[in-house]
């Protein structure tokens, strides 16, 4: 099944397209980093997803052929918004009951023992918690519905680093004892880079790259070679050329993975990071191949 | 078959959210309102309540001092009456103006303050979905507020019992119309109706407030006006029955309309001027002793016509009223709940 499926989904506000030509297909079972700078679409693309926006294009389905925003789709997702909106003025055991009685399903027991576990007080108002808390308790609440998809939208912007490992070791805990797969948006790809396994790369609202993680390190190489750009090479495409001294540096996609490396060049494997700001970079610059100093 | 067969069971068989959670929602999301509003028409009930056994009181105080009067000693005691009840002072304008208020403040925040602080990101991403959050978050504290409202209108009305017995106010004025029966229960749905659409449109509580009792007072402004003629008024010869709402009066002779002017010349003949307000001052001291204008003009003919609504025809402008307005919130409402269910953001 596949959580999420797009096929030239797009959302337009006005004249401008916050989101275009989107298509992906992101299997169950996996963490799914979006990723991609502020106002690339990524909190576009997850309100399509989670039904609180609808489509100006294309097609867009959930949980298998489920339309967003339907019962059985909002039944089976799970949300954290940005900011983590609650009632300010509720008790953390009146949030705990206002989401279980606005659910079908709804794990009161799990729901106390992983709040008894974070020591967030029932009593405290929701609006008095610190921000981590406040996450957490947000994200308890999405859990203790046992969604099959966890959608998180920039979660852990707002949150010291403590708190953003302590969440996320609740999402990854949720994925190997639910099943549970997780979309989870970012600006900051480096603490998803041990934890994703599957990558969407935005910017101006478009995809750059989609793929399992794997897959997508397997297929990009650094080639380093001392006689300048090579731009046209039937093994890859350039991504990006980065002249540094007498070298110049560029990261490539093979065209397959067996594909033989020409004689004299050398090449090593590229880290998620590396590989998103190289596309990141590269598509604030036009596309095909790029040279230093294009025009951007 | 197999295109059947592979859609998901939980698609076509999803149980929606069972009602008595619902009603969990309702009570704890808007049970601040809820106290808010009963404190404060606990608070007016209560005014009304201890004035009212007063007016209720001093009226049993009166006996058989009551209208036509015909002593003077009565006329004294009847005087005192209506000067200390026949007023209601600010609690008039308030009592009017109290549907207007109360439903937009209880109706703007409803879905706005939802919008404004953003939570609707968490209420209409539950399993419940968006509908039925609405349902339950509009619908109950809708129909209890109009239900309060109305039982400050029966208050309302027990209060003012006395005076209109008396024939010092009517069911129909403009003041206890609006206050009183069912129109009450309509005009407080209208302004929370109005309320929770704003709140969907302004997506801020405040403007949302404002422009509903702004837009709700412009409309109760112009129903005042336009109720004596939702039917067509009776007339009569003289002073029209105790309690009906006095439209317009004229004079007449020989069965014809007589101007204003033609009444003032002929009262002038005996030092008596007309004024404005339909009373008449004796002017010039030379007349021997002031005549009753009234009593000269019906002396000679003319006869005073006055066309009024009765109190009998109250209960069925009240039901008019009633029906309007409600059928004005049913569209605003119903306009409301399509808004939420189309809203992307």
């Amino acid at each position: 099944m596949n959580v999420i499926e797009t096929h030239d989904l797009g959302r337009r506000y006005g004249a401008t397209w916050a989101l275009q030509e989107c298509s992906l297909t992101i299997p169950a079972g996996h963490l799914t980093a979006l990723v991609g700078p502020n106002g690339a679409g990524k909190t576009t693309l997850i309100n399509l997803v989670i039904g609180l926006s609808t489509p100006s294009a294309g097609e867009l389905t959930v949980l298998g052929d489920l339309r967003p925003g339907s019962l059985p789709a909002l039944d089976g997702i799970g949300f954290v918004a940005q900011d983590v909106p609650l009632y300010r003025g509720f008790s953390v055991a009146d949030m705990v009951s206002l989401t279980r009685n606005l659910n079908r399903t709804f794990d009161v027991d799990y729901a106390h023992e992983r709040l008894a576990d974070l020591n967030i007080n029932l009593r405290r108002r929701a609006g008095q918690l610190s921000g981590g808390q406040r996450a957490q308790l947000a994200l308890t609440l999405a859990l203790a519905r046992h969604p099959r998809l966890l959608v998180l939208d920039e979660p852990t912007a707002s949150l010291d680093p403590l708190a953003r490992h302590d969440f996320m070791a609740t999402v990854m805990a949720a994925m190997a004892d639910d099943g549970v797969s997780v979309v989870l948006s970012s600006h900051l790809l480096s603490e998803l880079e041990r934890v994703a396994d599957h990558l969407v790369l935005l910017s101006d609202g478009r995809i750059r790259l989609d793929g399992p993680v794997d897959d997508l390190l397997a297929e990009h190489r650094l080639v380093t070679t001392r006689s300048g750009p090579v731009s046209t090479h039937p093994a890859w495409d350039v991504v990006e050329s980065i002249a540094a001294g007498a070298q110049t540096q560029q990261l490539v996609r093979l065209r397959s993975p067996e594909v033989a490396l020409p004689a004299g060049c050398d090449a090593r494997p590229v880290g998620i990071e590396e590989l998103a700001m190289a596309y990141l970079r590269s598509s604030t610059r036009g596309v095909g191949p790029v040279l230093e100093g294009a025009h951007r | 078959m197999t295109t059947l067969a592979s859609v998901p069971a939980s698609a076509a068989t999803i149980r929606p959210v069972p009602r008595r959670q619902l009603a969990w929602v309702a009570w704890r999301r808007n049970r601040a309102t809820v106290y808010g509003l009963g404190a404060l028409l606990a608070a007016l009930g209560t005014y009304l309540l201890v004035t009212g056994l007063q007016v209720h009181a001093a009226y049993d105080d009166l006996g058989s001092c009551v209208p036509p009067i015909t002593t003077d000693a009565c006329r004294v005691r009847w005087d005192a009456f209506i000067n200390g009840y026949g007023q209601r002072g600010l609690t008039g304008p308030l009592l009017v103006l109290l549907p207007g208020i109360v439903g937009a403040v209880v109706g703007a925040p409803l879905v706005g303050r939802e919008l404004e602080s953003g939570v609707f990101r968490y209420s209409w991403t539950q399993g419940v979905g968006r509908m039925r959050w609405a349902v339950a978050v509009i619908l109950p504290i809708a129909v209890l507020t109009a239900a309060m409202m109305g039982a400050l209108g029966l208050l309302v009305a027990w209060r003012n019992g006395p005076l209109l017995e008396a024939g010092a106010a009517q069911r129909l004025d403009g003041s206890t119309f609006p206050t009183t029966g069912v129109a009450v229960i309509g005009w407080t749905l209208l302004a929370l109706s109005a309320g929770v659409l704003a709140g969907l449109l302004w997506r801020r509580v405040v403007p949302a407030v404002a422009s509903t009792f702004a837009a709700w007072f412009g409309l109760a402004l112009l129903a005042s006006v336009r109720r004596p003629h939702l039917m067509t008024p009776l007339t009569s010869m003289g002073e029209p029955p105790t309690g009906s709402l006095d439209i317009a009066n004229y004079w007449t002779k020989n069965g014809a309309p007589v101007s204003a002017s033609e009444v003032s010349s002929v009262l002038e003949t005996v030092g008596v001027q007309m004024r404005e307000d339909g009373f008449s001052a004796h002017v010039g001291g030379g007349s021997p002793a002031p005549t009753d204008p009234i009593i000269y003009l019906s002396e000679h003919g003319y006869i005073q016509v006055h066309s009024y609504q009765p109190d009998s025809r109250y209960w069925t402008f009240q039901w008019i009223e009633l029906s309007w307005l409600v059928l004005a919130s049913l569209v605003l409402l119903g306009l409301t709940f399509w808004l939420i269910r189309r809203r992307s953001i």
